[in-house]
Formats: C-alpha cells, structure tokens, sequence
C-alpha cells in the first residue's frame, strides 16, 4: 500500500548540478565531474571495452525498481584465474547519497587499467590480485539522488517502503522540492518572535538571537509540505531500509539498529552481492567506501566484540599507513564512532573472513577561504566556520554550492524564503577537489593490494636420521603485511585452514617447528601427512617432517586466500 | 498410494461430520509422512477444495526439498492470519502430523475460517526430516547446506555408522582410564559422570555409534549437512553454533519463511509445533543483559551531552526524560531511538504485560487438559531454543507466539522420601536418576515394547577395540507410535482452534459529541478489543509490529485538534480505548470515520453531529 499524495508536481527533471551528460565517456575516466548512475554504467563499459583481456563485466543482482548493480572484475588471466588469486574487494555508495564513493572506485579501475604495463607496482597487482569492484550498491539510491529533490543526507536507504510516523501510510510525507532546483534546502520565515537573526557580516546565515534581542527569522526546516496533513513535514519520507545495516552478521532488528529492514538481507542488492562474495572466497581485503568525514574505520562495530590482537596487527598494517595518505583522516574501530548491527564490514570481517575498511571520504575542513589552510580559524565559532564555508562557496565553487535565499509562496506558511546548501554540498567535495580525494583513497587500496599475503615456501634442511628416514624441513613465510587468514577465521573455524599436503614417501610424523634451534617440535597425532596452518602478517611457520621411503616428495601448500604454492625435495 | 487414497477418503468423509465427532473417525492416517507424502498431502487437499486452499512454495532446500505452505480460507476481505510451523529441527515427524491434521480440521469444519486465514507450513525442515525415514536414523536435526563442521579437507566425510546392524545410532562405551564416565549403581543401563566430590573416578568414555572415518582421532564429528531450522532465526541468533549457519536466514528455508511472512502483514498469531511448550510455560523470563528490566548505563560519549552520571544506571523513563531537553521538539524520544542511541541490544525477555496473557492462556489450557481427562503428569517439555521460530515470532514479528509440544513422556510417580531415608546408605552414593531417564526407562519398558533402550552389548570395534553399544534409541522421547497419532491430535489440535478464537476483535464500540457551541464539537469515539488477545502485544508496540490500526475521519471534517488519521495504539484485551477530536461542523452533518487495518480490514461508520 503505497500512498503518494503530491501536491506539488515534481515531474520537472532539473538537470543535476555537476553531473557529466557533457561529452562522451571514454577512457582514461574523467574524475572532474560526478557521473550519474547510467554513466557509471557506462563507464565500466567502456572501461570492459578497452580492456577487454583484463575485465569481466557482470550484473550481480537487480534492485528493488529492477536497476542493475554491476561488478567489474580485474584478472590478469594469464598469471591464473582469479580465484587462485587474493582477492581485493572495493564498493561503494552503498548509501544512495553517497555518490563520490563510486568515484573512487571507478577511479581504482582506471587506475590498474590504464597503467598495466607502465607501472611496474600496478602491473604487479593486476598480476597477482584479483580485484572485484562494485561502484555502486545502492543504484536505486544514486539514480534518486540525481534525478530527484534531495538534501545532502537524503537518499540513504533502499527503496523499501516503510511507515516511519506509524500512520499506517508509508512514505507518504517525503520533502518537496518546492522551488523545483533538484535541492531539498532549507525554509525560512520572517518573524519578529523568531530565534534567528541574519549575520551583519553575510546576510546568508542566520545566527541566534540574544534573549533580549529582537529576532527575524524562524526556520521551518527543510524543504517541504505537510503531504499528510498530520502537523509534521516531511516525517515519512523514501524507505528506510538501510543496506548497510542490513546484513547478515550480528543483524538486530529495526527497534534496536534502525534501518535495519525486517530480517537479514532482505534487501535485494545486499543479498545478491553476499552471493557474490559467497562465490569468491579469495577475497581478503574489503572496502567500502562512504561519504562523510575522513576515516578509516575496522570491526568491531559495536563493544562486546574481542578483536584477536594478531588481527588488530593486521589491520594497522593498513590503517596506520592510509593515515599518512590521506592526511586529516582518522582510523579507529568503528564502535568508537557508533555502534551499528547488520553492517556490511563486520558480516566481510566474520562471516567471508575479509579484512575490511570502511573509507569515510571528504573532510569538509578542506573547504577552506584562509592563507594558511593547515592554520586554524581564530575563532572557530559556528558562524565563523559558516562563514568561511560560503566564502569558499563563493569564490572557490564560484556559488554552485548554496542556493541564494528566494521567496517562495508556500500552501501553509504563506511568505516565506527558500535557500541553503544545495545537495552537492556538505558531504561531497566541489568536482575540482575530486580528483585527489579519488587518487589518494584509491591508493590506500592499492596499499592493501599490495599487503595481501604471498606466501613463500622453501624445505630449508633434509637430514638423513636412519636407514630409511628423513627429517625435512620446511618454512612458509608471508613477505606481506596481511596474514594468510585472519585470527578470528582461524579460532570461529569459519572456513577450511590452509594445508600443507605432503605426496610421496609416508610421513612417520609431522608438526610444528616450534623452535629449530632446540629442536622443539610439537607433532600432529594423526594424520600427519596434512597439517594446518596459517601465516601471520610478515610471519614464518616451519614444520619437521619424519619422512620413510625414498625419491621425489612434493609439499604443496594450499590457501582459500593466498595463492598457493608447492616445493619439491628429492630423498 | 494406498495410504493416500485412504487419507482422501477419510478426508471427504470427514468433511460431512462435525469437529466433535473426529475423535473416532480418525483425522490423520495413523502413519509418519516423508515430505514427498506431505507434498502429494498436501496437493490432494488443496485440489479436493480449490476455492478454500491455496499451496505456496516458498523455498527449495539445499537438498532439493519443496517447502510448502498451505493457505486455508477464502475471505474476501482482509483478515487476521495465524501462520501454523511444524517440525523445524526436522527430527519431531509428530509435529508434521499435527500441521496436517490441524489443516484436515479447518478444511471440514468452516467455523475457524470465518474471519481468519490460516497458514499452515507442515514441514520446514524436509531434509532433516529425512532422517527419521532412513534405514538408519540417528535424530537428524540438519539439513543438507554444505558445512565442513570439522574444517578439513573434506566435507561430510565422518558421519555415523550403524556399526550393531540395529538400525539405530545409539552410544558407545568403553572402558578408558581416563574416562569421566561411570555405570549408575541405580540402573546399569544409564551412564552417569564420575563425581569428585564424592571421589569417584571415571572409568569409561562415550562416543556417538561410528567409526573415525577420516582418522582425524574424532569420531562422527562431521556427517551430512547442515543447519538446522529450527536455530536459525534472528532472535537470541546462536552465533557460535555451526549448525544454526554464520548468519539468521543463510539457508534457504529460514530466509523463504521469513520474506513469506512478511510479504503477508495479516499474520496477527503464530503457532509452532515442536519441542517448546508455549501454551504451558511462556517464554523464558530473568535471562541477563535485557535493557529493557535492568539499569542502563549511559555510554561516555553522552555522558556530557545528556548531563548523566557514567556511574548510574538509570531506568527507561529517566533515560527518556535526559533525553527530552537535547533533542529537536518535533523528535519524538521513544524507547526505540534510545535502544539505537546507546546501542543497547535487542530485548531478551518477554514483556510484562504480555505474559499476563501467557499466565491466563496457561491456565486455560491446563484445565482444557484436564476436561478431556489428559494425563498432565508428563516430562516438562523442552525450553525453547535460542535462534527457533517461536522466540522469533514472539520477539520480532511481535504477536502472540504459542508452541506445543504434542506429545511428552509420562512422569514416574516419585517415591516417598520417607522410603528413601530407610535405604541403607552403607554402600557409596548412588547417583540419582533424572526424572527423565526414569521416565524414558519406564515409557520404554511398558509402552515401547522394551525396544526404547538398546542394552550395552559387546562390539569390537576397528580403533577402539572392546566397546559395548547401547542407549536410548533417537526421536523416542517425541515420538508416539502411530497408533497414538489420532488420538493425541484430537485431544490437542482443538486447543489450537479455541486459541484462534482469542485473536483481538476491534470494532466501534460508542461515540459521543458535545456541542461546545458556534458548530464546535468535542467528538468522543471508543474503539474496544472484544478478543482476548491484546493488539498489538507490549514486544511488538517496540517492534512497531504488526502495521497500526488507524482511525480515520472523512475529508470534509474540519479537525480543530487531533488528527485526520489517528493510530489506535495499544489495546488490551477485552479493553476500550477512547480517542478525541475538536471539531467544527454543521449541525446534523454526518461525518465518516473509518476504523482502518492491514491486519482486521475496514469497518466504516457514519455518525450523525446532533447538539
């Protein structure tokens, strides 16, 4: 049951602000502009067109109004299929508002793409990883965001209607672009018992009165029209089906995590990309970009969890490094900011096993009308910052970032003034600083990329002990900075260990170098032929093995993540 | 085929007699079902009433299994449904019956189909429910979702072996020094831990009847499948247990029945036939960690924001009231976007005022029981598990959620204590029976034919040696014979009925107007619940589930103060509830107002303004 009772049309598609419909899509990527969803799309096709040996283009799922989510996989198929490969995992905009989330991973594409074989450092992690990129999971969500009225912040969820004022109606009080400029600003009113007075240094802004003072104005909030007559505006507007809250692992419900839809993967994207990732269990390293404050964020996502501290490693491998590429930005677990149930990071992290980053793009800081940008404001007061923000709107954005306050005949207040920043805005930087936030976010994957493990083997003593037996050897080393398996993998028993399999010869016993030097080893009671193991960030695990028999004895090292590996000795 | 074309005979006949006489004729056709007889079942009734029965096939499992749900009842209108679920875990074929004889029950008899849709999911876990059905049967609780429960090499390589030929996996004992196990001195049949205390010292280990298949030096520890049903929902979600998957809905069974459920906002109850017992014991209060009973402490990082002392825990209300003065006016600070605030997790026991309806229900059913001459001196039945489908229904569906157990053992009658003390305590402390081994032993002797225990006999096995096998035989506890099917149903089943009919009834009671002068009204309207049952229940209020009922005035009502669409909000059973409005119209105008649900359908009335 679904109710739209919209009073004012809003038929009128308002060509977005920034958005590309400017010339053809071609490769290299343009990242001075926002691209709409079907751009998007097209840019991963011609992205898959240019480099057809190096990419798979597939539609992993559909979205709640039938809109495609495509995946980009980049495999350089003659270093191996991609499933024997680490898999590197990036997605983005899984909030609908979120658009420069995909930019990023776009801009991660093109970068592999368009410097193999000139780059000695990307050929290698075209060669060695498999990347699998998603830019955009909520495509419903950048579709409205485009083509509808929104704030900054709207436009999050899924297109899953809810009844969020409990009247039995859903969805059937959104914001109305009243002045029809694809912007849900803000409106206000010119009343003499309001709060608010406008700033004597930009008329714009409007600051608090003193208790004693008169005042001018009084904002009635954002854009919008009592669609259900029930004395609030705008109280039910699109969903709220959070996908992002909506996944499998740790999922509560929606009176506990908002957003969190009825039951775990309900919704139509989040369910088809768990599939995806069900089907790719190489993927060790995940991200998943979002669009508001510069940070870097690792499980756990909410307090009672017990991060094994060899993960906790792991992760500042990472987290530590992304710092410095992307200065401002904070990395911290994702409690520290809120707790949250059914988000995607944790369900990568405990249920596929993935090392995964939340990437918070944009510092709004940057948006900066001062000589020093690194030196503070004087006084960063409220209305000083706001000022500066205009300043930088005015002379930086040349004013495509705030809507100048007009008139506007509203059906309930009457007189009243439309104005504020404009869905551009806020969270997502001015097009001119995309491309560096894009470059530095991109390259804080290729980091990762760079980390997932390699694993080295080598039988490193063969010792004739009797007649017909030898003790052998052998070391596995990872020379990156991500293990072969996370900790908590290990101890949950989420999936199969990595093996080291012996062929040949009957192995007598079998186990852990605990200590060469000393000769500690701690053998396997059965079945001592395969041993399980898993390599720790720049780790070293070696075995001894007592081996009868004679002739060739090949040791063959297998991982769901790492690429394996095999060695061969000669008895 | 025979016995199908029984059931279907019976079936039409049955539909010609009152409820009341199918004690006698039999509802069922006294036999376990294999799913594929549930479909053809459930088929044969559905084609026998085409306009009354709708089948629904809402997941295949991982085996291949059709789930079904049959849709009883041909309102036009909009009603209230109960979802009726059987046999989650797969490994209680009774409780399949029960959904099946509970289906023949509404079909030939319409008076619980007036007003009420019913759907019916016999058998929700078929591949487990394949267990009972195989040559050998050890309990299968599984379905066939491919888990590697050893996390080796290889999957489902170390299951059971029926290594006596009995057809039954029952336990082996076997004499090992560091055991921690000891024969009971009161009944050499049942094994029983070696106590310290008493300084006993273990002289056997048990296993499970099987080999070491893959010589990893476990026996049995990773068979065929799977996930089991009936732990796999969202609430109290055992995280740490294989066998319920890495997240709620990860089979296709769980995620089929929840998406089914949801996609029908009627479903006002839910019934579960299994091992819980609802109906008896409501679900379990005092677990630790509910926000909703014990203090909250307010996190740090609104410890300032909130003026809160970190070290106090303070109840929901005062939270609410730290939390009034911060928030923008038009916030409404509920329960709700505290619990999201503060991250407080979901609620774990079962609300207050709901279990008043639990308590009177229990009471109800104890005395039903005892009209129809019942034998209530059973085995307790098993507390719901974490993760099953009753706590869900209860916790997050947020409507009445009653299970039963259709069946439990008969209890031994206790001996007099006053015999007890006279024993000789010479001899070492002999280790207590649990009254539901006493049961079981006794069951077994007297109605089982002797054959509910399997007595230890020697075995040499391939790594163990000298072994000796035994034990109870698996489903025997929830298993009557099938001679006892029809009976047990017909004393059962028809509680269920009865409890359909304590569903919320909520219609117009009264209305009143009062002139205020100058066309001003002041317009009373009383909304009363004539069911039992309250609407929606205290958990579901949180749960904002299911949809609220609404009152709606007409367009042409000038509404000085209250709402054009008003929500009923909570109401008790068998309780009023009075909703005001302020209003400006002609004298002798007849204004519409309408009584709108997703869940009850429509009522409309016109009233008459009159000084």
């Amino acid at each position: 049951m679904r109710y739209y009772i919209l009073i004012f049309t809003l038929f009128v598609i308002v060509p977005s602000l920034f958005s590309a419909e400017k010339g053809k899509i071609e490769v290299p990527l343009r990242f001075d502009r926002y691209y709409s969803y079907a751009e998007v799309t097209e840019a991963l096709q011609v992205l898959h067109k240019a480099y057809p040996e190096l990419t798979r283009l597939e539609v992993v799922g559909k979205s709640e109004e039938g809109r495609e989510i495509y995946a980009l996989t980049i495999n350089n198929p003659k270093t191996g299929n991609d499933l024997s490969k680490p898999g590197v995992y990036v997605d983005g905009n899984i909030h609908g508002n979120e658009i420069q989330a995909g930019e990023v991973c776009l801009y991660y594409a093109n970068l592999l793409l368009t410097k193999y074989g000139e780059n000695d450092k990307i050929t290698k992690v075209v060669d060695k990883n498999a990347h699998y990129i998603i830019p955009v999971v909520n495509v419903d969500g950048r579709y409205h965001f485009f083509t509808d009225g929104n704030t900054p912040h709207s436009n999050r969820g899924l297109r899953v209607p809810r009844d969020d004022d409990g009247d039995a109606l859903f969805d059937e009080d959104p914001y109305d672009d009243l002045d029809g400029d694809g912007s849900i600003t803000q409106m206000r009113i010119k009343d003499p018992l309001g709060a608010y007075k406008v700033d004597p240094e930009d008329k714009r802004i409007l600051i608090h009165v003193k208790p004693e003072e008169k005042g001018e104005f009084t904002l009635l909030g954002y854009e919008g029209i009592d669609n259900d007559n029930d004395g609030k505006l705008n109280e039910d507007g699109e969903g709220y089906l959070d996908a992002n809250r909506n996944w499998g692992y740790n999922w509560m419900p929606s009176y506990v995590q908002s957003g969190a839809g009825n039951f775990p993967l309900s919704g139509l994207g989040t369910k088809a990309i768990n599939d995806y990732i069900t089907a790719r269990p190489n993927i060790i390293i995940g991200f998943a970009f979002h669009n508001n404050g510069g940070m870097w964020l690792r499980v756990p996502s909410e307090k009672t969890t017990f991060m094994d501290p060899a993960d906790v490693a792991a992760y500042d491998v990472i987290g530590k490094e992304a710092l410095k590429i992307t200065p401002g930005y904070v990395y911290q677990p994702s409690y520290d900011l809120y707790p949250t149930y059914g988000d995607f990071d944790s369900h990568l992290f405990f249920v596929h096993g993935v090392f995964s980053f939340v990437g918070e793009l944009f510092q709004r800081e940057q948006e900066t009308y001062r000589e020093n940008a690194n030196k503070p404001q004087q006084v960063a007061d409220e209305a000083n910052l706001a000022r500066e923000q205009l300043k930088f709107n005015d002379r930086l954005a040349q004013g495509e970032l705030y809507k100048e306050w007009k008139k506007f005949k509203h059906p309930t207040y009457g007189e009243i003034e439309i104005g504020g920043w404009v869905k551009m805005s806020s969270r997502l930087p001015h097009p001119f600083m995309l491309p560096e936030l894009v470059h530095r976010n991109a390259s804080v994957v290729l980091l990762a990329a760079e980390n997932t493990p390699e694993i080295k083997m080598e039988v490193f003593e063969v010792k004739k002990i009797g007649e017909d037996l030898h003790q052998v050897r052998v070391r596995l080393q990872n020379k990156n900075g991500l293990p072969s398996m996370s900790a908590n993998a290990v101890k949950t028993k989420l999936y199969p260990q990595d093996r080291l399999k012996i062929l040949g010869g009957k192995v007598v016993a079998g186990g852990r170098l605990i200590d060469a030097r000393i000769n500690k080893v701690t053998y396997k009671e059965k079945k001592p032929e395969i041993q399980f193991l898993s390599v720790n960030s720049y780790g070293v695990v070696e075995f001894q093995f007592l081996i009868e028999g004679k002739g060739e004895i090949t040791f063959n090292y297998e991982s769901a993540k790492a690429k394996g590996t095999s060695a061969q000795v000669k008895l | 085929m025979y016995n199908n074309l029984i059931t279907v005979v019976c079936f039409f006949l049955l539909h010609l007699l009152p409820i009341s006489s199918m004690a006698q004729s039999g509802i069922t056709s006294g036999k376990y079902h294999t799913n594929s007889e549930v479909q053809q079942l459930l088929l044969k009734i559905q084609e026998s009433h085409p306009s009354l029965l709708k089948l629904h096939t809402i997941a295949t499992s991982p085996g291949g299994e059709a789930v079904t749900v049959i849709e009883i009842g041909n309102s036009k209108e909009v009603c209230p449904a109960i979802f009726v679920g059987a046999n989650f875990e797969g490994d209680i074929p009774f409780a399949t019956e029960g959904a099946l004889g509970l289906a023949k029950m509404l079909v030939d008899s319409a008076q619980y189909t007036v007003g009420i849709k019913w759907y019916i999911l016999p058998l929700p876990n078929p591949d487990a429910s394949k267990g009972y059905f195989s040559k050998i049967r050890y309990g299968r609780k599984v379905n066939d979702f491919p888990i590697n429960n050893d996390v080796d090499e290889a999957l489902n390589e170390d299951g059971f072996e029926d290594l006596n030929g009995d057809g039954w996996i029952t336990r082996m004992r076997v004499k090992d020094l560091t055991g921690s196990w000891i024969v009971s001195n009161k009944d050499p049949r049942i094994m029983v831990m070696a106590d310290v205390k008493k300084n006993e010292r273990g002289e056997y280990k048990l296993y499970s009847e099987g080999i070491d298949n893959d010589g990893d030096g476990e026996y049995n520890e990773d068979g065929e499948g799977g996930i089991n049903i009936g732990i796999a929902f969202p609430h109290l979600f055992p995280k740490n247990n294989k066998e319920a998957g890495l997240w709620p809905g990860q089979t296709p069974e769980v995620y089929g029945i929840m998406k089914f459920i949801y996609d029908r906002p009627n479903i006002a109850m839910v019934y579960t036939l299994g091992s819980s017992n609802f109906c008896l014991t409501p679900p379990k209060t005092g677990r630790k960690g509910d926000p909703g009973s014990e203090g909250i402490k307010v996190p740090p990082r609104f410890i300032n924001q909130l003026g809160a002392d970190p070290a106090r825990s303070y109840t929901m209300n005062e939270v609410i009231e730290l939390f009034k003065p911060v928030v923008p006016s038009q916030v409404e600070v509920t329960p709700s976007l505290v619990y999201n605030y503060f991250g407080l997790g979901a609620a774990l026991n079962p609300m207050e005022d709901d279990l008043k309806f639990y308590a009177r229900l229990s009471d109800d059913y104890k005395k039903y029981l005892k009209t129809k001459g019942f034998n209530t001196e059973t085995v307790d039945p098993s507390p719901e598990k974490d993760g099953s489908f009753e706590l869900w229904a209860y916790f997050q569906l947020g409507v009445p959620s009653f299970s039963m157990n259709l069946f439990s053992i008969p209890k031994v009658k206790e001996e007099k204590k006053s015999e007890k003390a006279d024993e000789p305590t010479v001899k070492k402390e002999g280790e207590e029976l649990t009254d539901k081994e006493k049961a079981l032993l006794s069951y077994s002797e007297r109605e089982y034919d002797k054959k509910g225990f399997i007595p230890w006999q020697k075995y040499t096995h391939p790594t163990l040696g000298e072994v000796e096998i035994g034990g109870f035989i698996p489903y025997l506890e929830s298993t009557p014979k099938p001679g006892m099917i029809d009976s047990l149903l017909n004393v059962q089943l028809p509680w269920l009925l009865q409890l359909s009919k304590k569903l919320p009834v909520i219609s117009f009671a009264s209305n009143k107007i009062t002139a205020l002068g100058a066309g001003v009204y002041k317009f009373e309207l009383f909304i009363e619940n004539k069911g039992l049952l309250p609407y929606p229940t205290a958990i579901g209020e949180r749960d904002k589930q299911p949809a609220p009922l609404v009152v709606v005035l007409d367009n042409d009502t000038e509404i000085l103060e209250g709402l054009k669409r008003t929500p009923l909000g909570r109401i008790g059973g068998n309780q009023v509830k009075k909703l005001t409005w302020l209003i400006k119209t002609a004298q002798n105008k007849t204004i519409t107002v309408k009584l709108e649900s997703t869940v009850f359908g429509n009522e409309v009335k016109q009233i008459k303004i009159a000084d």
